[in-house]
């Protein structure tokens, strides 16, 4: 029968595809949840903003090393 | 900003303004630190430097972006 | 149309590949005038003449064609100018809502049969509209906080301890002055292309499963893109709609942020 398909490219763009999974369930998590504390107690604004921006910045982090992760394996 | 009294549509510009910084307050970050990092790697001869800068940028930029806008 | 007529590879099936999907032939013989420009020349002319027609002679009640425009006119002022630039949103008003128009009428160009191309899928169209944007921020920021001013109050926040911002102040600088309107460009033209590409790749599974190579296996696959070229399209609009709304919001949240220091 031969060969059924082919994969041609560079195989580091399937690691930040799988690298990008994570984090996007995080971030929804994040963003899900937090709105859902803000309707359930608009009084406590502030800290849930807070607390939802440290996890955001956290998991975006995340997202951007399997961004660079290629490179950096390739130097080392 | 200061004590005085906000409204909620403020609230939620500077929440909105945040969101769309933050991305690219990580990447500068990388970029900065993990670009002094590779040239530190490319002067020494050595390959420990770049993921370091890399790491470093990034904890950096979070660090400011949540300072700055969590207030 | 472009996607119907892509060449298959003899028997087995060839995935669209970016170089046949973007890199398009010239339309009238002159190099330069591929059909982006073209469509981009008519959309140009669409959104001029809509306004047109809608604005020349503006009614108390609205009727038509007006009644529509005047709908996104709103939508743009509530949504976008307002929320970012204050009292400040009606200066800035014409220049907010033509970018919206022409940007929507660029992608929605990508779902309409033969134009069928999102002007936005070729870099430097987005790149161009950011570059004019960033243009404009520098020169308002100068204009209201003083040359000095501006860039202290970017890279130098406020709130923070002294010997960090040795630190800090790169990064605030990248991300404000090349970051920034890097990510305003590629973020509309990555959306356009990719779904562009979406697009092109399911309709091409449903012609060559069903027209070139129709199979008893092979017939399921094909029906399956074309269900899924259906769906997509009406996600794809929606994408549309969002990229347009979002590049017009940055765009407002860059002007106001450099009308006004931070905090």
């Amino acid at each position: 029968m031969g060969i059924l398909a082919e994969v041609s490219g560079n195989v580091t763009a399937i690691g930040y595809g799988l690298a990008a999974i994570g984090p996007g369930i995080g971030v929804g998590i994040i963003f899900g949840q937090g709105v859902q504390a803000i309707a359930r107690q608009p009084e406590a604004y502030g800290l849930i903003r807070q607390n939802m921006l440290l996890g955001f910045v956290l998991t975006e982090a995340l997202a951007l090393i399997g961004l660079v992760a290629p490179f950096l394996f390739q130097a080392i | 900003m200061s004590a005085q009294e906000r409204r909620p549509e403020e609230d939620g510009r500077d929440f909105a303004d945040a969101m769309w910084s933050i991305p690219s307050y990580l990447l500068a970050g990388m970029a900065v630190y993990g670009g002094i990092g590779w040239l530190l790697d490319r002067w020494l001869d050595v390959s420990a430097f770049f993921p370091i800068g890399t790491v470093l940028g990034l904890i950096l930029a979070g660090y400011l972006a949540y300072r700055k806008f969590s207030r | 149309m472009i996607t119907l007529t892509a060449p298959a590879h003899g028997d087995e099936f060839g995935a669209p590949t970016p170089e046949e999907l973007f890199n398009l032939a010239p339309v009238a013989g002159v190099e330069w005038f591929t059909k982006p420009v073209l469509l981009a020349v008519i959309s140009a002319i669409l959104v001029i003449g809509l306004t047109w027609a809608a604005f020349s002679s503006p009614k108390l009640v609205p009727r038509g064609v007006q009644n529509v425009v005047e709908y996104g006119y709103m939508f743009v002022r509530d949504q976008v100018a307002r929320p970012f630039l204050g009292k400040d949103a009606d200066r800035f008003m014409g220049l907010l809502v033509t970018l919206f128009f022409l940007v929507l009428v660029w992608n929605l160009l990508g779902v309409v049969p033969i134009a069928q191309f999102p002007v936005a899928s070729h870099i430097a169209f987005p790149a161009v509209l950011a570059i004019s944007i960033y243009v404009l921020k520098i020169y308002l920021g100068v204009k209201h906080q003083g040359a000095g001013g501006y860039f202290k109050n970017m890279m130098f926040p406020p709130g923070l301890p002294k010997p960090i911002y040795v630190l800090l102040s790169p990064i605030e600088f990248l991300s404000n002055m090349i970051i920034a309107p890097f990510t305003h460009a590629v973020r509309l033209f990555a959306n356009m292309f990719a779904g562009h590409m979406l697009l092109a790749f399911f309709s091409m599974v449903g012609f060559h499963f069903l027209f070139v190579q129709l199979t008893p296996l092979g017939a399921p696959v094909g029906v399956v893109g074309v269900i899924m070229t259906i769906i997509f399209t009406g996600f794809e609009m929606f994408i549309q709609f969002l990229q347009a709304f979002l590049f017009a919001m940055l765009a407002s949240m860059y002007i106001g942020g450099s009308l006004h220091a931070e905090h």
